[in-house]
């Protein structure tokens, strides 16, 4: 926790992450999809700082990202334990600074941030289909031939199971894909960065 | 010897052997002179039987009403753009115009931020049009911007019919660049090429705007008919849209 104590100015270099997710570059995506900024943001920091920075962190980046986005999904409790869980990492085992292990670190982070969202959704839309289900009473089940379709169902806001099992894989392994080709570039260079500004230098 | 003396061997049976064929040279002489008059005149005279008739005359037709409508649907565009360039507000002052400072059109989340807000008049739940009809509705301000949820967003529900057969359908965002469009009823006679717009019993946008086209129909799925629609605006390459703010 020396970067937050020691230095707390640094830790107003997470304001670019909301900001370039806002850019999001076209040309930095694959299929339209852009690499998951947080992620690279948030690993390095996690590994220099230890796992109560990289939670307060990840806290952080979740209230930040959470206010651009509506819908109701959070991208907290994934960060929270990402930056945690990194943290931890950096502070037990020794120092990571592989291109390799940064990537993988980023694409299992990436995916299980992916993840967590994907399960938000599917709950939700489990629950709404189950009130719309109850407050439909005769229009919905059998006689819906007869009296068409249940609207209440229809209306259900939000990503559905079979969407999330098409389009919603295809930006899984997009976003996946692409923040762990470019993990092992960009947070390298941060490693290096805070380690070198902060005295938690670890040898 | 006089010049004019070789016609006294030039008497009068060789003269009429060769007169026929100083004729021929004549007419080719003529011919050549005339760029080829007479024998493309003699060619238009034989061939007239088989010119073409009525139905190629109105497969031009058709070809030159296609050739005129798309010339002025690239002058249309072409005088939006410049309009833009030149920054001139339209003036309907129910619509705001604004730049689109931000977009993310194909992750979890499918919006565009805009560079106008609440202190232009722009409130969550309005529609959001670019050139070609409706491209999503506001989602949330501040005072300077405001997100624009997507029709394709999967949380982006809009009511909608579609013109020719005036049934009514909800458009889906389903997490592609095509939403869907679910009918209420069960034969909703629609087929590819319909033209979808908001429907007038919708309370969330204005009536009757263009959205998009049908681009295939199932109508065997369950519970409902679905339609995949290509949406009319150009979503990934909007610059300027314009917020229905009254």
């Amino acid at each position: 926790m020396d970067l937050l104590s020691r230095q707390p100015l640094l830790a107003a270099t997470v304001l670019l992450v909301p900001l370039l997710v806002l850019a999001s570059p076209g040309w930095l995506a694959l299929d339209g999809v852009g690499p998951c900024w947080a992620v690279l943001w948030l690993l390095p920091w996690a590994l220099c700082d230890g796992p109560f920075s990289g939670a307060c962190a990840g806290l952080a980046l979740g209230l930040l990202l959470d206010a651009l986005h509506p819908g109701g999904v959070t991208q907290i409790p994934a960060l929270l334990l990402l930056g945690w869980w990194w943290g931890r990492m950096g502070r037990r085992a020794s120092p990571i600074q592989r291109s390799f292990s940064l990537g993988l670190l980023a694409l299992i982070g990436t995916a299980l941030l992916g993840l967590t969202l994907m399960l938000q959704w599917g709950i939700l839309d489990w629950i709404g289909t189950r009130e719309a289900l109850q407050l439909a009473g005769p229009l919905a089940g059998r006689s819906a031939r007869e009296h068409g379709v249940n609207p209440a169902l229809l209306a259900l806001p939000g990503w559905r199971w079979d969407d999330l099992a098409g389009s919603g894989l295809r930006v899984l392994l997009a976003q996946t894909l692409i923040t762990a080709v470019l993990a092992p570039m960009l947070c390298s260079l941060q490693l290096l960065l805070w380690r070198q500004l902060g005295s938690g230098w670890r040898r | 010897m006089p010049a004019w003396r070789w016609l006294r061997f030039v008497d009068g049976s060789s003269l009429r052997r060769l007169l026929p064929w100083l004729l021929v040279l004549l007419a080719l002489v003529a011919v050549r002179l005339s760029k080829g008059a007479m024998l493309t005149d003699a060619y238009a005279f034989l061939s007239r039987p088989f010119w073409p008739g009525t139905a190629q005359a109105e497969w031009l037709r058709s070809a030159r009403r296609v050739e005129d409508g798309a010339r002025l649907a690239q002058l249309e565009r072409d005088n939006q753009r410049l309009r833009s360039l030149l920054d001139l507000q339209q003036k309907n002052p129910n619509r705001v115009t604004a730049p689109v400072i931000s977009r993310d059109g194909s992750g979890w989340w499918r919006q565009l931020l805009l560079g106008q807000g609440a202190l232009s008049g722009i409130r969550a739940g309005q529609a959001v049009l670019g050139p070609g009809g409706l491209v999503g509705l506001v989602g949330s301000v501040t005072p300077s911007t405001a997100t624009v949820t997507l029709l394709t967003d999967p949380s982006s529900r809009v009511g909608v019919w579609v013109g020719r057969t005036q049934h009514h359908g909800l458009l889906t965002g389903i997490g592609t660049a095509r939403p869907l469009l679910r009918f209420l009823e069960k034969d909703p006679q629609a087929r590819p090429g319909d033209v979808v717009v908001t429907s007038p019993a919708s309370t969330l946008v204005p009536p009757n705007l263009p959205v998009g086209v049908i681009q295939t129909m199932d109508a065997n799925a369950d519970p409902a008919p679905e339609a995949v629609v290509q949406l009319i605006a150009p979503v990934s390459a909007l610059d300027w849209v314009q917020v229905q703010v009254r």
